[in-house]
C-alpha cells in the first residue's frame, strides 16, 4: 500500500492555498495538503505543538517568504537548525524576484526557489511540477518521528 | 560707552555718510582718533569701539559685532594678529585690516598670508577708507556667493531626495500591486476555464474582458518595475566594447531580424565608459524599435558612432515609418505610444528606459526624423570615466 505523502503549504493568502489545491486536485499522487497562514503556525505544525499534536511530519514544505509574525526565512532558519526538521525539503514559493531573497534562501538551505507565476496556467504547471518532482522522482528521506 | 573699551563717535552734519561699525585694536588713543577722523573725512559715519587686549576684544565682538576690525600690529599687552585667531574661533567672517606703524614688507606679506585682509601704514591713513570699502565689498560678494552655493546645494539635495523617494515609490507600488493583481488574473482565468459556456454568452464575454485587462495591467506593472529598477542598482560602470555588445544584441534579436528580413549593420564602434548591461539594453531597444516600426520595405538599420571633442555620439538609423517632429519629445515618456496596440504591440516603456539609462550614464538622447523617411535615434556618452579613465581604444 502506497503511503500518502504529506505536503505543508505555508502561505498567508488563502487564495494562493486554494490555487495550490486546485492545481493538485486531479493529481495521481494523492498527496495530502495541509496549510498554515503564518510562520508561528508553521513552526507549531512542524513541531506538533498545541492543536497540531496529531499532525504528521510533512514530506515537503512549500514556503512563502512574506508571512505575518515570523517570515519565511525565519521559518527556514528554524527548520534547518532543528535535527528532526532539517531533512525535510523546502521549496520557497514566492512572488519576489529579488536577487537577495533568492540568494539568501539558498544560503539558508532552501532546496529550491520557485517564483509564483502571475498566470494561472503557469501557476498550475509550477505547482504540478513541484509535486511531480518531489513526490514522483525524488527519493525522500524517511519521515522523522 | 562700551563696557569693554572706549567708544569713539564722530558725527557732523557734513556730506552724506555711510554708517560703519568698526572695532579698533589700538593702545594709542591719539592714533585711534586719527583713524576715525580719516574715515569720517571720507564719508563714513563711524562708530568705533577701541580695545587693547584679548578679553575686551572678545567681549566687544560678542556684544557689538563690528563690520571691520582695524588692528595695530604691536600692542603692549597683545598682538594685533592674535585678533584673527579670535575671529576664527568665534566663527566670524569679519575683514581685519592691520593699521600699523612701520611694518616691513616681509611681515606684511606674512600677515596677509595668515588671513589679514590688508594693511595700511599709520602715515598713509588716506588709503584706509578705500581699503575698507574694498574689504566690505569682497565680504559681501563672498557671502552672496556662499549663499548662492548653499542654496544650490540645498536644491540639489532636495531634488536627489525627491527623486529617490519617487523611485522607491514606483518600486514599492509596482511590487505591492502585483500581489492582488495576481489573484485577479489567476481567478478570472480559472473562472473562464471552469465556467465557459456554463453561464451565458455575456458572462463569457465579461470574464474575458476582466481577464484581458488584468493581464495587460500585469505587463504594465512589470514594465514599470523594470523602469524603476534602472536606477535602483546604481550604475556599474567600466570600459565597454560596443562592438561586442552589438554582437550580443543581434543574437538576442535574431528571431525578429530573421522574421522581418532586416539588415542591421554596425561598424568600428568604440569602447565607452558605461554600465554594460544597461548599454546593451539601449542598443537592443533602439534596434528592436527600428525593426518593429518598419515600413513596407524590409528594415535597414545602421549603428554608427562618431567622436566629438567632448563625447561619443551614437546613432541608430532606419528606413522605417518615422516619427512626426511634434512627437519627438513625447516618445521618451513612460507609457507614451503613438500607435494603437493592434498596429504595433508594446507598452511604450522601451524609449523611457533608454532615456533613463543614457542620462544616468552621463549622456542624452533624442530623435531626428520625418514621417515616412525613417528615423535616426542619437545618444551621447562621455569620452572618459569620472576619474578620467578612458574606454580602451577599439
Amino acid at each position: 500500500m502506497k503511503l500518502l505523502l504529506e505536503l505543508l503549504v505555508v502561505d498567508d493568502n488563502p487564495a494562493d492555498v486554494a490555487l495550490v489545491c486546485e492545481a493538485l486536485a486531479g493529481s495521481k499522487l494523492h498527496s495530502k495538503i495541509n496549510s498554515v497562514g503564518d510562520g508561528v503556525e508553521a513552526m507549531a505544525f512542524l513541531n506538533r505543538r498545541e492543536k497540531y499534536v496529531n499532525a504528521l511530519r510533512p514530506d515537503l514544505v512549500i514556503l512563502d517568504l512574506n508571512l505575518p509574525k515570523r517570515d519565511g526565512l525565519a521559518v527556514l532558519a528554524a527548520m534547518k537548525a532543528g535535527p528532526d526538521l532539517r531533512r525535510i525539503p523546502v521549496v520557497i514559493f514566492s512572488t519576489s524576484q529579488l536577487r537577495k531573497d533568492i540568494v539568501r534562501s539558498y544560503e539558508m538551505g532552501a532546496n529550491c526557489y520557485v517564483n509564483k507565476p502571475g498566470n494561472l496556467t503557469e501557476f498550475f504547471s509550477a505547482v504540478k511540477s513541484i509535486e511531480e518532482f518531489w513526490f514522483g522522482f525524488v527519493n525522500l528521506p524517511p519521515r522523522g518521528e | 560707552m562700551s563696557s569693554a573699551g572706549t567708544k569713539l563717535e564722530k558725527q557732523d552734519s557734513a556730506a552724506p555718510q555711510s554708517k560703519l561699525r568698526a572695532l579698533l585694536v589700538e593702545d594709542n588713543a591719539l592714533d585711534a582718533a586719527l583713524v576715525v577722523r580719516a574715515l569720517y573725512k571720507d564719508g563714513f559715519d563711524v562708530s568705533a569701539d577701541v580695545v587693547q587686549d584679548e578679553a575686551a576684544f572678545t567681549q566687544t565682538l560678542r556684544a557689538h559685532p563690528p563690520e571691520v576690525v582695524l588692528a595695530d600690529y604691536n600692542l603692549p599687552n597683545w598682538r594685533g594678529m592674535e585678533a584673527l585667531k579670535v575671529l576664527r574661533r568665534e566663527g566670524l567672517d569679519i575683514p581685519m585690516i592691520l593699521v600699523s606703524g612701520a611694518l616691513g614688507d616681509v611681515t606684511a606679506v606674512e600677515c596677509i598670508k595668515q588671513g589679514a585682509t590688508d594693511y595700511v601704514l599709520k602715515d598713509g591713513l588716506a588709503r584706509l577708507p578705500e581699503v575698507i570699502r574694498r574689504a566690505l565689498r569682497e565680504k559681501d560678494e563672498r557671502s552672496l556667493r556662499q549663499h548662492v552655493e548653499e542654496d544650490l546645494a540645498r536644491k540639489v539635495d532636495e531634488l536627489a531626495r525627491s527623486n529617490a523617494d519617487l523611485e522607491q515609490f514606483a518600486y514599492v507600488a509596482s511590487h505591492d500591486l502585483q500581489e492582488p493583481l495576481r489573484m485577479v488574473t489567476a481567478y478570472t482565468q480559472l473562472l473562464s476555464e471552469r465556467y465557459r459556456g456554463k453561464l451565458d454568452e455575456n458572462a463569457d464575454k465579461y470574464i474575458g474582458y476582466a481577464s484581458e485587462g488584468a493581464q495587460r495591467m500585469q505587463v504594465l506593472i512589470q514594465d514599470l518595475l523594470a523602469f524603476s529598477r534602472v536606477g535602483r542598482n546604481g550604475v556599474a560602470t567600466g570600459s565597454v566594447d560596443c562592438n561586442a555588445v552589438m554582437a550580443e544584441v543581434l543574437q538576442t534579436l535574431a528571431p525578429a531580424i530573421h522574421e522581418s528580413g532586416a539588415v542591421v549593420t554596425y561598424d568600428a564602434l568604440p569602447s565607452v565608459w558605461a554600465d554594460r548591461t544597461q548599454l546593451a539594453q539601449v542598443f537592443q531597444n533602439l534596434v528592436g524599435n527600428a525593426i518593429k516600426f518598419r515600413g513596407k520595405e524590409p528594415p535597414v538599420v545602421s549603428v554608427l558612432a562618431e567622436k566629438n571633442p567632448q563625447r561619443w555620439q551614437f546613432s541608430v538609423s532606419d528606413n522605417g515609418i518615422g516619427i512626426a517632429p511634434e512627437f519627438a519629445e513625447n516618445i521618451f515618456v513612460v507609457f507614451q505610444r503613438l500607435h494603437a496596440r493592434t498596429e504595433y504591440p508594446g507598452n511604450g516603456i522601451g524609449l523611457a528606459i533608454c532615456k533613463k539609462i543614457v542620462e544616468r550614464n552621463g549622456g542624452r538622447i533624442w530623435v531626428e526624423s520625418q514621417p515616412g523617411s525613417g528615423c535616426s535615434f542619437k545618444f551621447t556618452l562621455p569620452l572618459h570615466g569620472p576619474d578620467g579613465a578612458e574606454g580602451a581604444p577599439s
